[in-house]
This record gives C-alpha cells, structure tokens and sequence, in this order.
C-alpha cells in the first residue's frame, strides 16, 4: 500500500535561530485514487461486449414483371427443392413441381449428423462443388493458392460459379415456419458450399404436398 | 544477550506502474465502450456460421420481432433528422422542434404514423409503455408505410446498407412481407443479422 512518509525534516536544526519553512512530503496517499480507478475498470470490463453481430448477405432478385420466357430455366436433375414447414421439419424433393406427377417427398430435420440430417443430404448432391471447394483448401495448403482470406473466398467463389453441374437449392419456407428456420437453411448453404439457392414462395401444389406428407 | 531488534519498517511498494496500467485500461475500456441505446424491443437472433461484422456505422436496421411487429431504426442524428422531414411530408404531419430533437436521439421506432407524434411527446416511462402495445409499422398491402420509411431512408442515405434483424421466432409472412417490400423499393441486397455459431447454441437447447 502506498504510505504517506512523514520526516521530521527540521528536527535537529532547531539550533538555527532562523526559522525555516517546513518541507512537505511530497507523497499522497493514493489509495482511494487506485480502489476508484479499479472499480471503474471491473465496471467496465465486465460491461463492454466485444462479441460484434454477424451478417449473411442474401440478394434478392430485381422485382420486375418477367416473362415466362425469361425466366432463368433450372435444370430439373440438379434442383432440390425444401420446403420448411411448423415444427422444425424439412420436407425436400429432387426435381421439378409438377401438380399432375407428385414428387416423391423425404422428410428430413436440421440436425447435423444422423439419417434425416438435411446437411449429409446436401453435401451428398452437392459433393461435385463440394470436393472442389476442397479442392482449393487443398492447394491453398500446398501453397498453390496464397494464403490470404480474400484470395481463397475468391477462389472458393469462382469454383462454385463455374461449376454448372452443381446443385441448385430452391428454399420454400411456409407460412407456419419460423424465421429461425429460414437462417439455418441460409446457414446450411453456406456450410455445404451451395453456390446457388434461391428463396422462393410455395406452389399450391407443394402445399398440398406438405399437408399430405403430415 | 542483547536481543537483536529487528528495525519496524513500514513494508512499501511502488505501486506507480499498477496504478498506471489500470488508468490505461480505465481509458481504454472507456473511449472503446459504446452505451447501446435503449431498444425498445428485445430480439434473440438465430445463430450462423457467417463471420461477416455488421459494419459500423450506415446501416437501415429493421427489427421483426417475435410478434412480427416490425421496428424502423436508423443511426445518425442528421439523417434521422431528414428521415423524418421527408415522412412528415408524406404522411402530412407536422412535428415541432422539441419532437423533432427527441426523434434524432431516439433508436428504434416502430409506430403507426397516427401515433408518431404522442410517441414523440410522451415521457420516457410512457414511451416504455407505448413501445409493449405498439403494433410496429403497418406493413399490409393496404397500410404499406413501411415502404415509406424505407423510401425515405433510401432517398436520404442511399449508400446506406440494410439489415433485417429477425428474431428466431419471428413468422415467415412477415419476413416475407419486409423482403418484399425492400424489393420494391429496389434494395435487393441486405443483410440478416445472426449470432456466430456457438455462441448462442446454449439458448437453443
């Protein structure tokens, strides 16, 4: 602890009749000072939040009148559609929505592992783009690739474009699903590298196909 | 024998250097603080593996909370301040210069354009209140004033980013409704604000 010293400076001066000005300690007790200047640093240090909000970016396509004609065309072999309904639950199917030939339906959950895992689901259609992408983390290691975030996000980006063999998920969340839902399904398309997905409203037909599947 | 004293001695430590360092850290942790502004809604967003920061400053931020009321924040005293100019133009209101003052400092506001100015006026406690009853802006395809909102911010601040900050129970119709009237009002690029992976999984189980 800091101490205040008191010296006798003029004691055994005394003789001297001059008077002389008493020399004060210089030294002050900082000890209130400190406790203060602590407090106010575990004040502070235990309310500042370092953890910053994270973001996904999603585009959304230009909202126009498009004509039928124009309209992107995505192949039916490479589409996985999932429709998101109450509960959690996945419903997905291979191919196109076609009212008079219902597709066959799978029911799948947001687990991570395990037989209804919609994640072995996609990384098991998207393994062409996702072996690729593996691809890249495999050169950056061998240095072919510099090993600099930017650089591999591009390269990363530049695979999943250019590869047009690659699934293409169409995500159909449902009025009695949660917007929970929908970040998880954004979130699994990052996790499994699908290049292109898109949000998109359900079909009469598909709900049909939910009610049916329930 | 003589016994040996030992001299009493005050045991003393510079403590100069602690005190020095705590002061740093003290100014530190100050001058990095920032005082969130009081939400008036409290939204638990879903978790993500995305590592994207918000960035700081320049960001339309609508809130959806869990009862799909929707809330319009947007920082910047100024352009607040213009934000609002434009909405009392189109709403054909007319806020005084102590409402307008407390609309600048405010944060998120979710009010029909009816009780806008009440809103502005009332006491803190009050406000408290309105924003627990407030249905947040009316979103219908009838009552559309979000795109208002929205069309004002843009109009303003067109560098601005947006972001949509969901809560995780939030209901599809309304995310849906909010998506699509950014589409309209040509945003076609926004954010979803998450938490990273991991740190929020305890809430989910």
């Amino acid at each position: 602890m800091a101490e205040v010293q008191q010296q006798d400076g003029g004691s055994d001066k005394g003789k001297h009749k001059k008077l002389r000005a008493k020399k004060a300690s210089t030294h002050i007790d900082m000890t209130p000072m400190v406790d203060l200047a602590f407090l106010l640093l575990t004040f502070f240090i235990l309310t500042t939040t370092f953890s910053k909000p994270k973001t996904m970016d999603i585009t959304m396509p230009v909202k126009d009148k498009v004509e039928d004609e124009d309209r992107t065309k995505v192949p039916a072999s490479q589409t996985l559609s999932i429709l998101l309904t109450e509960n959690d639950r996945i419903i997905w199917y291979m191919g196109i929505d076609d009212p008079t030939m219902p597709p066959q339906t799978n029911i799948a959950d947001f687990s991570q592992d395990g037989s209804r895992s919609i994640r072995n689901v996609l990384l098991e259609k998207n393994k062409l783009v996702f072996d690729q992408v593996k691809l890249v983390e495999d050169s950056v290691k061998r240095g072919l690739i510099e090993d600099n975030p930017d650089v591999i996000k591009q390269h990363k980006a530049w695979v999943k474009a250019a590869e047009k063999k690659g699934l293409i998920v169409l995500i159909k969340p449902d009025d009695k699903s949660k917007y929970k839902n929908l970040v998880d399904m954004l979130d699994e398309m990052l996790v499994c590298n699908v290049g292109r997905y898109a949000i998109v409203e359900l079909s009469d037909s598909e709900l049909e196909l939910i009610k049916n599947t329930q | 024998m003589p016994k040996i004293k030992i001299p009493k001695k005050t045991p003393s430590l510079d403590m100069t250097p602690m005190v020095d360092l705590a002061f740093l850290l003290v100014t530190f942790f100050m001058l990095t603080t920032k005082f969130r502004p009081d939400e008036p809604v409290v939204v638990d967003q879903p978790s993500s593996v995305s590592e994207i920061p918000l960035p700081d400053k320049g960001v339309i931020m609508l809130t959806i909370d869990n009862r799909g009321r929707v809330f319009f924040n947007v920082e910047g005293q100024q352009t607040r301040l213009d934000i609002l100019d434009r909405l009392a133009e189109r709403f054909t209101l007319t806020f005084d210069e102590k409402e307008r003052k407390r609309f600048s400092v405010l944060s998120s506001i979710g009010m029909p354009k009816e009780q806008l100015n009440n809103y502005l006026k009332a006491t803190d406690d009050e406000r408290k209140k309105m924003n627990l009853e407030t249905m947040g802006i009316p979103t219908d395809s009838t009552n559309n004033e979000l795109t208002y909102w929205i069309n004002a911010a843009r109009n303003v601040a067109p560098r601005y980013s947006i972001a949509i900050k969901g809560d995780r129970d939030a209901d599809i119709p309304t995310v849906k409704r909010v998506i699509e009237i950014l589409q309209e009002n040509k945003a076609n690029r926004f954010a979803l604000i998450t938490n990273l992976e991991g740190a929020a999984t305890e809430e989910k189980k």
